[in-house]
């Protein structure tokens, strides 16, 4: 009895005190010092992977834990950059509907299969028959031929731009052939990658710890003796576990972040995302006063994304107009500062359409966009649109979106390759295009791109310019990944990816 | 005593069918982008549809059901529709971190509560009302705030305990403590107090009664009539607060799951019914239930064993 | 102790008052009523306090600190703290308030019925609680907020079928526990029908527990909401304080304030209504609640107490040529604090002594005072009794010296089970249901002979075969349950003298046994005392056994002796009016005699 609910209860208040106190900054002690010769990683991932089966692999925050069991085809290099992995060399015919692809030798998967032309053939056909989360990525893929021990040719039923980048994504992962769409690769991965699963450590939705595979191909890209990734989707966890010194990397926001500064964390921040409405109904289907570009400007012009980043996001991204990124090629710089705040404008605009008494728009609010959803509620608001929030469960969101639920709905998209970008919220078969609307002369633009070869990206900028000026989104900011490291490592953020490939990190020097 | 048993489980089979079928009906009615929330963002609308014929989504409510407790009676609870792990195996790996961090707090919670709440009763004065105040406290403040305060101080500040659990499947023991430590201690801090109050109501009860008087009158030291008369008498009420306790925090402990990174029930709860992962879902229900129904037959059991009357009838 | 015994008898009065009343003199029940009027009060006119708009965002000012337009700051959308704060109390309270009358309009109906009439439908509403209280509740929550959306109104329905079973358990049980009450009989006689039995006369005890019960699931209600809300599963569009709790904790180390309001209004809603509660209960409970003076010790609780002040002071010796009474009685005075101050006296200056091979018997009517004296002979007066006056010594020693306030449990715990024992009332509550009989005979044996288990089991019995009971060893093994009140008080007997005590008080010892049983008893303890030679302090309201055992007896009433002497003088030659008017009622024969009324007495 001599730890009383006194003696506790006193625990408690020094121990708010000193919550507090930290809180206040300043308090938090710097994680220990990186031991010299780091030969451990341990990450977080914000979500766990369905399974280690390469069809279920799907492009964003779950990609480095496939990286570190599987090797793709190529390699995406951290400036986007596509290198030499498991292919050695890979060239496309003259209409861009034929890719060469020559590939290492020498090389086993874990199991102590061979890979050769024969398994990346069965690896690609599996992916195509799987029809994974990312399926989409071999849409346009028409067949794989073995040219010989180490050369397979793909045939494209339709030229795809975006299909080498796809070939550094899940579509390029390689897995045992014997493995393949088996319950054991679904449990273990089974690949040729740096590092092997070791599976008595390693719990589903937990963590999962690699060891260095002896005799890589490629010992550059092996730089720890051993890799941990936790799975830590609460962003307290990820902080606490990060500031404790029980991680050394791990994405968080900027308001966390200022506590993992304060602990001494380094700061990798790179563009990925942009934040804003996406206007789905732009024929009126929904809401009439949608197919008017005048209301649809008249959005664009609502907002003060300047304040809007300051405040949400402490300054931590760079106000846009545009969807796509300045990394992606498709970027058009004379877009910017288009769609600056006007609430005056704004409601010219909605006069001229006819709404000078406003209207209302159903909005989904959901885990994660409530403070946003509200500030877009009250700019909305005042210019004369009335925002009425609807909550979405969070797993519902993407579905809802795709039924067509909503007219209109706040999101955050990766800023991808051109192509991808536009087959992600663009085109008619687009997830993000639920109305599949789409105008004779932006459908030719579409065309060009996906015909164009080398110069696709070139072309996509017309694209570009055509849904900014008419208005098929409100990209308000493109948001800084704040990705935190600990001292005992360095890293390189990856364009274009929500974290860094397994390659991009090293040991501290 | 045997027949007693029988019949419980035979009830107990009863109330699980009943409970499988509620929360399958309720799982009905969620169930309608469950094939879109598998395939991704990126499956195209057959994709979607050949998903829902292939998880029988297309089938009526019924048939879906009896399909499903065709395979659970032998034992067959299938595999997660996200994961593909099989449920008794996502289960097996998480059922033993939920259950050793609820049955060490309850058992630190009953000595605890016990002691403080026989102080309360017997000495009154100072402790009584600390009791009784800190019963108030721990009821009002929130567990996870008390779970933030023990993260910040003892694994960030001091660094005494991880932030985040590191369990996995054979760590030794020592991983093991140093990861429930502090999740045990925030449901000890949350659930002592309630429990103490109790225990006090239930001695101060007992002590009231005529036996003990007379046992007091026999030459009994006051200490045996407390520890031995009057704990027995008053440990059924104090073993019903707590298997009710332990009821809640089969379920309540998912925050601190969350906050600790705990990989245990909590969790894949969560995850499971906000993504309508019908299979697991029925699997944590079914394992719920199941602890939850041993429970109540050990109170029970527990109970005749102290009270002969109970005993017999 | 310095309470003048100004007036002579019964003083005082019992302080009681409304539960109302109780519950807002008891300072953490007014705590809780303040709190929660509060709690209220910014509910109803969150209109009136609230500034702004719950969801009107100043998108250009986060995050702000307190000024003069938002009175608690902003949060990270630029909205205003306070009014938040007050239009959260609104929905959140309202959201509990919501779950405790689902919980109650499901809960109370069956409840009374199933308790009321039982049956079938008891059967059934059993089967659906258990099921209800097997059911894990956070994940039928999740379910349920999964296939009907994230409305705070959905949960707190769903919450409060969940919580039901607890309205159910303590209406059936109240109910069943009244149900066959002669007033609920009588009720039925005079041809009131069930409905207005259940209105008139059920509903009014269930009242009180359903206060407490629903205070508590409002605390759980909005518990378990923001708890909810916390893990992000609640509705963002509407302010509640579990929605600002969470995005309180999102900026937590940007504004720890934001977290502070509204843990703060939960925290003191929650413990208010826990507060609130345990007011209730206490008032119902306690009744009359004791305000312990500053002068008084705190309450002695048995052998356990620290010593009291009469403990640590030097023994007085007693008054020379009074030494070889084995108890002597001297001005005794016992009295209870009450809530004003005041102490309510039930013992006013009683004098007696008791002999060796004495018996002794105290008459009275019920509420004379009689048991509150012997039970001062014990020790065993309940915690809150003081003795105001006098002292009481055994065997040449004191065991209340003169000026003492409480009993000595130092001096008498040693005294009792060895030298003093005793003989309770009624039989079957004062055995340890727990315990065999033979646990409970050989136990104080062991204890206070210091003799082996074996000794004291063979000697035990030995006991309940003088006791008069047929099988000894079938009875030894037996619980108190599974004997009948006779041979309980029997095993009683056998108890009290089992440690060859000098003094045995028996209270009331055959009031609660069968007609047929009492003389047997009687018979017992007389046979018992002539063998052992012991000294006897009976107590009793029926001078039909006093007749029966007595040498010598004392009179009292409201808390004063009224007549002492000798059976035969007193039976004879009553002089108090008090005493003739008892021996009247008895002869009147209101109480069954046994057969050893002297012929003399009906003249």
């Amino acid at each position: 009895m001599k730890f009383g609910p006194k003696a506790a209860s006193v625990a408690a208040i020094a121990a708010m005190t000193i919550a507090l106190s930290a809180c206040g900054g300043g308090g938090g002690t710097p994680a220990g010092p990186a031991a010299a010769g780091t030969t451990s990683l341990t990450l977080a991932s914000l979500q766990d992977l369905k399974s280690f089966d390469t069809s279920v692999a799907h492009i964003g925050h779950t990609m480095p834990i496939f990286q570190t069991a599987y090797d793709s085809l190529i390699q995406r290099l951290p400036d986007g950059k596509l290198a030499p992995m498991l292919a050695t060399k890979w060239e496309y015919n003259a209409d861009n509907t034929v890719l060469t692809v020559s590939l290492r030798t020498g090389v086993t998967f874990s199991d102590g299969a061979k890979f050769d032309a024969a398994a990346a053939k069965a690896n690609l056909d599996y992916f195509k028959k799987a029809k994974g989360s990312d399926a989409y990525q071999v849409a346009s893929l028409g067949s794989v031929d073995v040219v010989d021990d180490s050369t397979i040719k793909i045939t494209l039923a339709t030229p795809d731009p975006a299909f080498e980048y796809y070939l550094t994504q899940a579509a390029g992962l390689m897995g045992s052939p014997k493995a393949l769409g088996t319950p054991e690769m679904a449990a273990a991965p089974d690949g040729t990658g740096p590092y092997v699963m070791d599976k008595a450590s390693s719990v589903v939705g937990s963590q999962y710890v690699f060891t260095k595979r002896e005799g890589y191909w490629n010992a550059d890209l092996q730089k720890f003796a051993k890799v941990t990734i936790k799975i830590l989707p609460d962003l307290t966890a990820r902080t606490n576990a990060l500031v404790s010194g029980q991680i050394d990397g791990a994405l968080l926001d900027p308001k966390t972040g200022k506590q993992a500064e304060a602990a001494g964390m380094k700061l990798n921040s790179s563009q990925v995302d942009w934040q804003g409405l996406l206007l789905f109904d732009r024929d009126g289907k929904i809401n009439p006063e949608l197919a008017n570009v005048k209301v649809r400007q008249a959005i664009n012009f609502a907002f003060d994304r300047k304040t809007i980043l300051e405040q949400q996001y402490l300054g931590q991204g760079t106000v846009t107009d545009q969807v796509f990124g300045p990394e992606s090629g498709a970027y058009v710089e004379g877009l910017e500062n288009k769609y600056n705040y006007d609430p005056a404008k704004a409601k010219s605009l909605l006069a001229e359409a006819g709404y000078a008494n406003g209207f209302t728009l159903k909005l989904p609010s959901f885990t994660g966009y409530e403070a946003i959803v509200a500030v877009i509620t009250q700019q909305l608001g005042d210019v004369g649109i009335k925002v009425e929030s609807v909550p979405v469960p969070n797993a519902n969101v993407v579905s809802d979106f795709a039924a067509g639920k909503f007219a209109v709905a706040p999101f955050q998209l990766y800023q991808g390759e051109p192509w991808v970008a536009i087959n992600q919220m663009i085109s008619t078969t687009a997830l993000y295009n639920p109305f599949k609307a789409t105008t004779p002369e932006l459908q030719a633009m579409i065309d060009a791109v996906h015909n164009g070869g080398t110069n696709s990206a070139e072309l996509a900028k017309d694209v570009n310019t055509y849904v900014t000026d008419n208005a098929w989104f409100a990209p308000l900011y493109r948001l800084n990944q704040m990705y935190y490291t600990s001292k005992a490592i360095t890293v390189t953020p990856q364009l274009q990816q929500a974290v860094p490939s397994i390659y991009n990190y090293a040991p501290a020097k | 005593m045997l027949t007693f048993i029988l019949r419980r489980v035979a009830a107990g089979i009863v109330v699980l069918c009943a409970i499988s079928f509620i929360t399958y009906v309720l799982l009905y009615f969620s169930s309608a982008n469950i094939a879109r929330n598998i395939l991704g963002e990126f499956a195209s609308q057959d994709q979607v549809a050949a998903k829902e014929v292939a998880l029988g989504l297309d089938q009526p409510l019924m048939t879906r059901f009896f399909a499903w407790a065709g395979h659970a009676i032998t034992g067959d609870f299938g595999t997660s529709w996200f994961t593909a792990e099989p449920v008794v195996h996502a289960l097996e790996n998480r059922l033993p971190v939920t259950l050793t961090l609820v049955v060490v707090a309850i058992v630190l919670i009953a000595i605890c509560a016990t002691l403080l709440g026989m102080a309360a009763a017997v000495k009154r004065g100072w402790i009584d009302r600390v009791v009784q105040t800190a019963a108030v406290v721990g009821d009002a403040i929130p567990g996870f705030v008390i779970a933030i305060v023990l993260v910040t101080l003892f694994a960030i500040q001091l660094k005494l305990f991880p932030a985040t659990s590191s369990i996995v499947p054979g760590a030794g023991a020592d991983v093991w403590i140093a990861s429930l430590a502090l999740p045990v201690i925030a449901l000890l801090i949350n659930g002592v107090t309630g429990g103490a109050q109790q225990i006090r109501s239930a001695v101060i009860k007992q002590l009231e009664k005529d036996y003990v008087r007379t046992l007091r009158s026999r030459g009994i030291s006051e200490r045996e009539i407390l520890f031995k008369h009057v704990l027995r008498s008053a440990a059924p009420a104090g073993l019903t607060v707590l298997s009710l306790q332990f009821i809640g925090m089969l379920g309540g402990v998912v925050i601190l799951e969350q906050i600790f990174a705990l990989p245990g029930m909590g969790a894949l709860a969560v995850q499971s019914t906000t993504m309508g992962d019908i299979p697991l879902v029925m699997g944590v229900v079914l394992y719920t239930v199941v602890i939850v129904i041993i429970v109540n037959l050990l109170v029970d059991l527990i109970n005749g064993w102290l009270n002969p009357k109970v005993r017999v009838s | 102790m310095s309470q003048p015994a100004a007036a002579s008898g019964q003083t005082g009065t019992v302080v009681r008052s409304r539960v109302i009343t109780r519950i807002l003199k008891n300072p953490l029940g007014i705590t809780a009523i303040a709190i929660l009027s509060l709690m209220i009060l910014m509910a109803v006119l969150a209109n009136v306090l609230a500034p702004f708009d719950p969801n009107f965002a100043n998108i250009g000012k986060t995050l702000a600190s307190p000024d003069a337009s938002n009175l608690l700051g902003t949060d990270s959308v630029g909205r205003d703290v306070w009014s938040r704060l007050v239009f959260g109390a609104r929905t959140t309270l309202l959201s509990a308030l919501l779950c405790a009358t689902v919980a109650i309009v499901i809960g109370l109906p069956t409840g009374l019925i199933a308790g009321y009439y039982g049956g079938k439908f008891d059967a059934v509403a059993n089967w659906v609680v258990n099921i209800l209280m097997s059911l894990p509740g956070i994940i039928v929550l999740l379910t349920v907020r999964a296939a009907f959306g994230p409305s705070v109104w959905i949960s707190m329905v769903a919450f409060g079928v969940l919580l039901s079973p607890g309205y159910f358990r303590l209406t059936r049980t109240s109910v069943q526990a009244v149900r066959n009450e002669l007033y609920v009989d009588a009720a039925r006689v005079a041809g009131l029908s069930d409905g207005s039995i259940i209105a008139r006369h059920i509903f009014s005890v269930v009242r009180a527990p359903i206060i407490i019960q629903t205070a508590m699931v409002c605390g759980i209600a909005i518990a378990i909401q923001s708890g909810l809300e916390f893990l992000g599963l609640g509705d963002p569009t509407v302010a509640t304080w579990g929605v600002m709790l969470s995005e309180g904790f999102k900026n937590v180390y940007l504004n720890p304030t934001l977290l502070l309001w509204p843990a703060l209004a939960i925290g003191l809603s929650i413990g208010g209504l826990v507060l609130l509660g345990n007011a209730v209960r206490d008032a119902l409970e306690d009744g009359v609640k004791i305000k312990a003076r500053k002068a008084a010790p705190a309450p002695a609780a048995g052998g356990a107490a620290p010593a009291s002040r009469a403990d640590r002071r030097k023994v007085a010796t007693v008054d020379a040529g009074t030494e070889h009474h084995l108890v002597k009685v001297s001005h005794l005075g016992v009295g209870y604090p009450q809530a004003d101050g005041s102490v309510k006296k039930v013992v006013d200056d009683v004098s007696f002594h008791l002999d060796r091979g004495e018996v002794l018997g105290i008459v009275g009517e019920s509420g004379s005072g009689k048991s509150q004296t012997a039970f001062s002979i014990l020790g065993l007066l309940p915690d809150n009794a003081r003795i105001v006056a006098g002292c009481i010594q055994f065997d040449g020693n004191y065991t209340v010296a003169p000026g003492d306030d409480v009993v000595s449990q130092g001096r008498v715990s040693s005294l009792r089970g060895k030298r003093i024992s005793y003989i309770p009332q009624e039989p079957m509550s004062n055995l340890d249901p727990a315990f065999t009989i033979g646990y409970q005979l050989v136990t104080p044996m062991m204890r206070v002979l210091g003799i082996s288990k074996a000794e004291a089991t063979s000697r035990a019995m030995k006991l309940l075969a003088d006791v008069g009971i047929v099988s000894p060893e079938r009875t030894f093994k037996a619980y108190p349950h599974e004997v009948s009140g006779g041979m309980a008080q029997r095993v009683l007997i056998a108890g009290a003298i089992s440690c060859e005590p000098d003094l045995i008080i028996a209270d009331e010892p055959t009031t609660a046994l069968d007609v047929t049983v009492q003389a047997d008893v009687l018979d017992l303890i007389r046979d018992l005392q002539k063998r052992l030679g012991v000294g006897v302090l009976l107590v009793t309201h029926n001078f039909g056994v006093v007749s029966d055992l007595c040498d010598r007896v004392v009179v009292m009433q409201n808390g004063r002796l009224v007549e002492e002497g000798p059976v035969r003088e007193i039976l004879r030659n009553p002089s108090d009016p008090y005493t003739q008017k008892l021996l009247g009622s008895m002869l009147e024969g209101k109480e069954p005699m046994t057969m050893l009324v002297p012929a003399g007495m009906e003249a």
